[in-house]
């Protein structure tokens, strides 16, 4: 006994390094699943505090860019409300289901990454929310938002900003939400183009976060450089027709059927602030019960959209 | 100092870094290859004495605290341990020829230049390269990565040696 006990007295500094080591590399492998642990992350209250806290640090830093990308957002929203041609206002003033007076002057949509979104519909009203952190040039990049149960944010919704597809909420509580960003590795966001309809799916390679890959489009399609890039209908987690990106170059790799397509991403991810939760579109879970009832997708949560 | 005061100290020392890390510096980035992670600055300055369990349990829980800022599981704590558990090694290797005094701490007037800058430069290296490479979780962006570690050990260790000699006494408490 004395000597078991001598003997881990005189190895205990490897004892404890390697015990601390392995500790270490299990969260880190717990980590890359999508779900994990529900405390150990910054949507945890105290975490969330601190970090919100920081915001308010860098926001001082930063005010001139925020107040660009403001105006720059403003201006585009004033131009959906007040457009010369009138006849091209679709949406401006659904009426919503209830109100019979027809005098409602707010809009009911937000044109969000080319796309109006119903900003009140009864079930998932749009959600402003405000980004408190993020990582950028990580392989996986998550942002935090200010965001959280209490205002109706759910694991599982989009999140898009004036210009395109942000990424989805992966975890909530109750005042903040944690984002899984389109830059993360595990990134399988179903996408089409918009010229022709043909469906493909966005990956991210872990590089570069202007860019990310369009794969799964045919060889025999033709594509041109500038096209647009938008979330295909077989998403359940976005509306149909939000602005990705555009095709900023494509090659043809002599062992593959698809052509490899760089994607221009449409949302800016070094200058985002303030960004919106979308609700998941109608009967979503309905879809998605039959989806995997039938086999055509493994129930993994997490997965966007489906590969064609 | 008694030992009240010491851990008092230590605990004053570890708000100091890791607030100043979270708050300002995280998100600095030296053309977006090179980031400055200033909290090693807390391990490595600890006093020379501490026994190893606790240099790596302090490793353990500092890399932690900084993994639920970035979200990172345990990347910063797996490197951070590693750094606790090679900085004793470090320290043999570069032990003065009538070894370390009782006043000796890790300090760049006592100990001089040549000491310091290898004692950094070993350990912010070892540690920045275990880093980035867990980050990656494998080996397919190599230039990259290694790139990486090249230019965040500058900053880091740039970093380390301002707050050295800004902040360190140059004369030995008497």
């Amino acid at each position: 006994m004395r000597n078991l006990l001598a003997f881990l007295f005189r190895y205990r500094g490897i004892l404890v390094f390697a015990l601390l080591e392995i500790v270490s590399l299990i969260m880190l492998i717990r980590n890359s699943a999508y779900q994990r642990a529900a405390f150990f992350n910054s949507s945890n209250a105290y975490v969330g505090r601190v970090l919100e806290f920081r915001t308010q640090v860098y926001d001082y830093f930063r005010l001139v860019d925020v107040n660009k990308a403001l105006v720059v957002e403003n201006a585009k929203l004033r131009q959906q409300l007040y457009r010369s041609d009138l006849a091209s206002r679709l949406h401006d003033s659904l009426r919503v289901p209830g109100d019979t007076t027809g005098s409602r002057l707010r809009p009911d949509t937000l044109i969000l990454g080319m796309q109006a979104v119903l900003t009140r519909s009864s079930d998932y009203p749009l959600i402003p929310a405000r980004v408190i952190n993020q990582t950028l040039r990580r392989v996986d990049n998550y942002l935090t938002l200010n965001a959280g149960s209490n205002q109706g944010v759910q694991p599982g919704m989009g999140v898009l900003t004036a210009t395109g597809v942000v990424g989805r909420v992966r975890q909530v509580s109750a005042h903040y939400a944690t984002v899984t960003s389109v830059l993360h590795s595990k990134t399988n966001l179903s996408a089409k183009l918009q010229r022709d309809n043909t469906f493909g799916t966005i990956k991210w390679l872990g590089e570069d976060p202007t860019h990310a890959l369009l794969d799964y489009i045919p060889r025999q399609n033709k594509l041109l450089r500038g096209d647009t890039v938008v979330t295909s209908g077989y998403n359940a987690v976005f509306p149909e027709g939000v602005m990705v990106g555009t095709v900023d170059s494509f090659t043809q790799e002599p062992d593959k059927n698809f052509w490899t397509v760089r994607v221009k991403l449409a949302v800016d991810f070094s200058k985002l602030s303030y960004v919106y939760v979308v609700g998941p579109q109608p009967r979503a879970a309905e879809r998605d019960t039959l989806e995997t009832r039938s086999g055509l997708r493994t129930p993994a949560v997490g997965e966007e959209g489906v590969q064609p | 100092m008694g030992n009240v005061g010491q851990i008092l100290l230590q605990l004053l020392r570890f708000a100091l870094y890791a607030g100043v890390h979270v708050l300002l510096i995280s998100r600095l980035s030296l053309f977006n290859v090179g980031w400055c992670l200033f909290y090693l600055g807390f391990l490595l300055f600890l006093p020379i004495a501490t026994p190893i369990v606790l240099l790596l349990v302090i490793s353990f829980v500092t890399g932690f605290t900084m993994d639920l800022f970035y979200d990172t599981g345990g990347v910063h704590a797996a490197a951070a341990v590693l750094l606790g558990y090679l900085r004793p090694w470090v320290l043999k290797l570069l032990t003065p020829r009538d070894g370390y005094d009782a006043q000796d701490s890790v300090n760049i007037h006592q100990m001089g230049w040549q000491w310091f800058l290898v004692y950094l430069v070993l350990l912010v290296g070892i540690h920045h390269f275990a880093f980035f490479f867990l980050e990656l979780g494998s080996f397919s962006a190599i230039g990259l990565t290694l790139l990486k570690v090249l230019a965040s050990t500058l900053f880091t260790g740039i970093t380390m040696l301002i707050v050295q000699l800004l902040f360190f006494p140059a004369k030995r408490r008497r």
